[in-house]
């Protein structure tokens, strides 16, 4: 039986629960296809957690939200929120289902990678090289959104996972990037992590 | 299985995959935007979805698998299912619009910070993207911002890799958020990247 976090009503803000759930669901569901294509049952695992917290982030949210309502408009206006929150929790649930298909040993058919290589946004894992432009930059030094159209999911450095690094989070050589983004802009990342020194710019 | 049944299955899952994600984007549009149209066409996109779903579901089941692969099928049977999923969690978020519930400014602001952000800039005469098509604009290797729709008018286009870009279209597009600014700087042309 899984340990289940106690339920304590905390003073959060409700934007800032509502924007945690939105981030982490959506990250949930290209990690989620990440551990399908990459036979990542450690990627699974990071899921299934990420799908606890969003569970007793929902409840926060919603002990918050009937606290907030004060009268009849503001219960109307708040439907809305709790209508977010609601769809974040499913997307995140199914994205559990995605994991528990890894878990579960259910297994992957090759057409999934067939078809995932012709999906609008692609999923890639790639080593980084020593002597790539990448290692020993920060996420936020290296601008890969808005230069190749490219955001970095995950970050695998020997056993230890950093799910959803940070721009302060830095990339070291033979570090393994999951990241999401353009067909050009996946392509780009490759080229960039096993590129050498000689090469890189 | 055939190679027709099999480029019939990769086809649908692709479509599965895009359009629930698009739905999604489209969704927290509609909500940001508050906009009937946008919502709308999530709705529309639903009963898309359904069809799709249940076409791609018949196709696996009817491709002739043998006993030994039936867990690698059942796998296939539930991705498709989550698309499904995703799908209605995207109309769910739609009909906050269509029930002309006034959304709570909180939602607009969540919007805007999520990691992954939907934005709208309007081209300008002297955008670098305008009179491109969309294939030749490349925004998203550029911004990391998709095109999700496009309205020109009171006319809502989809985002085709042939479409020409006007001054005074509408682009409405999601992606990560870190390059929301160079998104609304290209296609606003206030300045060159």
């Amino acid at each position: 039986m899984v340990e289940l976090e106690k339920i304590e009503y905390k003073p959060v803000s409700i934007r800032d629960l509502l924007v945690e759930m939105k981030n982490i669901s959506e990250l949930m569901i290209d990690l989620a296809y990440s551990a399908a294509l990459f036979h990542s049952r450690e990627l699974a695992e990071d899921v299934i957690e990420l799908e606890r917290h969003i569970d007793t982030l929902a409840y926060r949210l919603n002990m918050n939200v009937m606290l907030a309502a004060r009268d009849i408009e503001e219960a109307e206006a708040l439907l809305g929120v709790s209508a977010v929150s609601s769809a974040a929790d499913k997307i995140s649930d199914a994205a559990a289902d995605i994991a528990n298909i890894v878990l579960r040993k259910i297994g992957i058919h090759p057409i999934v990678r067939e078809a995932f290589k012709r999906v609008e946004e692609q999923l890639i894992r790639v080593r980084v090289k020593p002597g790539s432009p990448l290692s020993g930059k920060t996420l936020a030094e290296l601008e890969l959104a808005s230069k190749i159209g490219v955001d970095v999911i995950a970050i695998r450095r020997g056993e230890r996972w950093i799910i959803n690094p940070k721009g302060k989070d830095l990339i070291k050589p033979d570090d393994v990037l999951i990241a999401r983004g353009t067909l050009n802009g996946v392509k780009e990342l490759k080229k960039l992590a096993e590129e050498g020194s000689e090469a890189g710019g | 299985m055939t190679q027709e049944r099999f480029r019939q299955i990769i086809d649908d899952l692709v479509k599965l995959k895009d359009t629930s994600e698009l739905m999604l984007d489209l969704a927290y549009s509609s909500i940001l935007l508050n906009s009937r149209e946008l919502a709308e066409e999530v709705q529309a996109l639903e009963e898309y979805m359904d069809n799709l779903h249940t076409r791609f579901e018949l196709h696996v089941l009817s491709s002739g698998f043998k006993p030994e692969e039936s867990k690698n099928f059942l796998g296939l049977i539930r991705l498709g299912v989550v698309t499904e999923e995703i799908a209605d969690a995207a109309a769910e978020l739609a009909e906050v619009v269509l029930r002309e519930l006034e959304p709570h400014p909180v939602l607009k602001l969540v919007i805007k910070e999520a990691e992954e952000t939907v934005t709208s800039a309007q081209v300008s005469e002297s955008s670098p993207v305008n009179g491109k098509t969309l294939r030749e604009a490349g925004i998203p290797d550029k911004t990391g911002m998709w095109i999700l729709v496009i309205k020109r008018g009171k006319s809502w286009i989809r985002p085709r890799p042939d479409v020409t870009l006007k001054a005074g279209d509408v682009l409405i597009a999601s992606g990560y958020a870190d390059g929301e600014e160079d998104f609304k700087r290209l296609i606003s042309g206030e300045e060159d990247i």
